[in-house]
């Protein structure tokens, strides 16, 4: 079978000496880098990019690949242990990941996160050896009007993510969409609500929102609650899920994995989309709602599987059509041209060995990460123990360093500050800060790919329904959105009856 | 006793005043002496940044003084620019310019925090990078002449797209635009390779896109090429004609990136600037790798340099002028 073949040649390729040394790298500097809240793989493979000119390019990409997907396993350290979201895509596992680590459960939550990362990560090798050219044609069918009504789904679903009451959620998104307003306007090139401050022209930073949201107002929040009861109960049950938690997640990897394939695909829908996708889906699909937000692990392994997943497929739109789907892939393209290699439709039949040798690496990698990771955790789970009063200065330190070393600029780490006394303030109101993040992040994706479809169709709004995909998505939404309301108002109903 | 003490401080007075007199001479032969930060207004992996590196690298291991490269970006690239040109003259801060930092930002934006002019030593251009302009395979037009027929036969139906509202690409279409009298409608997106997919799925008909990330879609086939947008042939796709060869004589757009040190920067420090820089684009091993990523190394004195952007800033100004363009 020619996909045998392919394989065994790309694993022959990937299985060198050299390219399992630079795997290797390329996987522990992602994992520190994913850790490390703030600065991220695009900086990292920036930097390390002049060290690649060395290198045959084969070598080059399995490196920078391991960097990538080495910090989406990485990110979710830190949001399980402290709340704070490594990367962009692990801001869904902070909210039940960290609750089980305050139920003394930190161990199996990033035990979980590592293997169904592990899973997700084999899945999607094979996703891509089998369908990368026929989904990269599908990935090219997406337009402006069907990423608006993306967009729009995304949002309502925002709305599930919420534990109470459904109006806050609302409110909580409107806001998130009103801060994400703040900037440079793609259509107009008009500025809004920067009041003249040049580091505003590109909106507020997305580390700052979240580390303050979530970071900070966690650490104010227990400070005050500090002597009334433990941060993290001293009682660690173990290190290793429990046969009930493997039980009880295997699904959710899946249904993850296959979510965080598809979505993974579309170029700028960023990554953050899937893990929130999968979060939404495993609650609606959950026996019992209301323990998510209070230590679900299918809350931990549905994202975790679909931010692995969604980060391999990412790869898909470079090396089938030579169209970068994020700015991470974007330097990939750098890289491969710097070697000579034009990134398109003829990589996969003019350079197996790249193509091939890649798609086998990415497998290696995963297992590298696990192998990696699982120890660890006895480590990460005994910091836990340290005393509180002197773990928040130094998660603090690690945000603050984290922001400003992003783009140079105190102003980000002074909306950490803002963001943390407004997160507390939200949390004191019972209203949650995840749906205001997603607001924020696919809010102004939604209004420029509305304002853009209204300039290509002329005004005429029909377009979302005619064109297929948007009208499904659009119908998804609806549905969606009657799921999320009519329980609400038949409860309401059933209560004036009494 | 008095007459000790007196002389004891006119000896320590001497002392201190040569010292520094002494420092401020040696502090300029000396240079560099201590690291130096090369500010890149834009974000991590662009064009400007590689550039940026590709020079700075070459730069420490000939002085075996780090150069470290700083990311700031932002507003267009305006942050980043505006650092520099209130950084203090004394030649460890530089700064990469480009066309839209030193040229064009002057007429887009209002309330521009600095001078393109009085506020830098221009040290050395870099590289430049010609925009292509490219078409969906579906528009039925093989080359400059036919598009812009094309357009004049249907007014408003038409979309370029653009990499962003007040950046080359859109003031190049705008240029496109006003020069051959045609009316096409405007589409911005958010970067160049947005822009660059939708031309590849239809979305928009035609962009005057970098070439860096155009050259994989056109070996693919998967756009047409039309022609360049500088004055002379690209060494990289010698077989296109320029525009201005093509049927808009005149048309002359690229964007070029070049190193600007603060206004006041002793000249003997610019001269050395620029003495290495010179010899870094010339190193084989440094062109090959920037022809690869679609870039042509440039190199000139600092008075031509100087002179190139006073040109540049009156030129695009006319194009913002007559395009009606505005940045806040």
């Amino acid at each position: 079978m020619d996909l045998l073949h392919n394989l065994i040649f790309g694993f022959g390729v990937a299985f060198s000496p050299v390219n399992l040394l630079y795997c290797l790298i390329g996987v522990i500097v992602g994992t520190l880098i994913g850790v490390l809240p703030g600065i991220g793989p695009l900086a990292t493979i920036a930097m390390l990019l002049p060290a690649t000119f060395y290198l045959s390019p084969v070598s080059a990409l399995i490196m920078l690949a391991g960097i990538f997907y080495g910090a989406q396993y990485g990110g979710s350290t830190t949001s399980i242990l402290v709340n704070i979201p490594g990367e962009s895509s692990s801001v869904v596992t902070c909210l039940d990941g960290y609750a089980m680590a305050r139920q003394g459960r930190a161990g199996p939550a990033l035990a979980i996160a590592a293997l169904g990362s592990f899973f997700a990560g084999c899945v999607a090798t094979v996703i891509i050896a089998l369908f990368a050219p026929p989904l990269a044609k599908i990935a090219l069918e997406f337009r402006s009007p069907d990423y608006f009504s993306l967009m729009v789904l995304g949002l309502v679903s925002a709305a599930v993510l919420a534990r109470g009451s459904l109006l806050k959620a609302f409110a909580m998104i409107i806001l998130g969409l009103l801060l994400g307003l703040v900037g440079t306007d793609v259509n107009s090139g008009a500025s809004r609500y920067t009041f003249g401050i040049s580091e505003l022209f590109d909106g507020i930073s997305f580390v700052a929102i979240a580390m303050g949201m979530f970071g900070l107002s966690e650490i104010i929040f227990n400070l005050e609650a500090k002597g009334k009861k433990e941060i993290f109960t001293s009682h660690i049950h173990g290190l290793m899920p429990t046969k009930a938690d493997v039980k009880a997640s295997w699904k959710a990897v899946i249904r993850g994995t296959l979510l965080g394939s598809a979505l993974g695909i579309l170029p700028g829908s960023g990554s953050i989309i899937p893990p929130f996708a999968s979060y939404t889906l495993e609650k609606k699909l959950a026996a019992d709602p209301s323990r998510f937000g209070q230590g679900a692990i299918e809350g931990v392994a549905g994202p975790e599987s679909a931010n692995n997943a969604g980060a391999q497929t990412s790869f898909i739109p470079l090396l089938t059509l030579g169209i970068p789907s994020n700015a991470v892939m974007a330097m990939m393209m750098g890289a491969m041209m710097i070697h000579g290699i034009a990134p398109g439709p003829e990589v996969i039949s003019k350079q197996p060995d790249l193509f091939w040798g890649v798609v086998a690496s990415m497998w290696i990698g995963n297992l590298m990460l696990v192998v990696l990771n699982l120890p660890l955790i006895g480590i990460w789970v005994r910091l836990l123990t340290v005393p509180y009063r002197f773990l928040f200065p130094a998660i603090l330190i690690f945000c603050c360093i984290g922001a400003y070393s992003l783009n140079s600029s105190a102003l980000d780490v002074g909306f950490i500050a803002i963001f943390g006394l407004l997160g507390y303030v939200f949390r004191k109101l019972d209203c949650e800060p995840a749906p205001l993040i997603l607001g924020f992040i696919l809010g102004p994706m939604m209004e420029e790919n509305l304002r853009r479809t209204m300039v290509l169709s002329r005004g005429d709004p029909t377009i979302f329904f005619t064109r297929p995909i948007s009208c499904g998505l659009l119908l998804a939404a609806a549905f969606l959105l009657m799921l999320i309301v009519f329980p609400t108002l038949r409860h309401k109903r059933e209560e004036v009856k009494e | 006793m008095r007459k000790k003490w007196e002389w004891s401080l006119l000896t320590i007075g001497c002392i201190v005043v040569l010292t520094v007199g002494s420092m401020g001479v040696a502090h300029a032969q000396s240079y560099p002496n201590k690291p130096i930060r090369l500010v890149v207004p834009f974000i991590a992996g662009g064009a400007a940044d590689l550039l940026a590196r590709e020079v700075g690298q070459k730069l420490a291991e000939s002085w075996g003084q780090p150069v470290v490269i700083e990311n700031k970006p932002g507003a267009g690239g305006v942050i980043g620019a505006e650092i520099v040109a209130k950084a203090a003259p004394d030649g460890y801060t530089l700064v990469l310019g480009t066309v839209v930092t030193h040229a064009i930002d002057v007429s887009m934006v209002s309330k521009l925090p600095y001078d393109p002019i009085k506020d830098f030593s221009p040290i050395t251009l870099v590289g430049s990078i010609a925009n292509v302009l490219v078409v969906n395979p579906s528009v039925p037009a093989n080359s400059v002449k036919e598009l812009i027929a094309l357009a004049k036969s249907k007014p408003g139906q038409l979309n370029f797209a653009s990499s962003g509202s007040g950046l080359s690409q859109h003031l190049a279409g705008e240029l496109f635009k006003t020069m051959a009298g045609v009316d096409i409608v405007h589409i911005p997106y958010k970067g160049s390779i947005p822009a660059i997919t939708a031309v590849v799925n239809g979305e928009s008909s035609l962009i005057l896109n970098v070439l860096p990330t155009t050259i994989p879609q056109i070996k693919a086939g998967k756009v047409r090429p039309l022609a360049v947008t500088s004055a002379k042939r690209s060494a990289i796709l010698p077989d296109l004609p320029t525009v201005s060869e093509a049927g808009l004589p005149g048309f002359d757009v690229v964007s070029w990136f070049g190193i600007l040190a603060p206004a006041g920067t002793p000249k003997e420090i610019v001269a050395k600037l620029n003495k290495e820089i010179v010899k870094i684009l010339q190193m084989p091993d440094v062109r090959d790798r920037l022809f690869k990523q679609g870039a042509e190394p440039l190199s000139c004195t600092p008075e031509q340099f100087d002179a190139h952007i006073k040109q540049e800033i009156v030129k695009w100004g006319e194009v913002v002028k007559k395009s009606g363009a505005k940045m806040e």
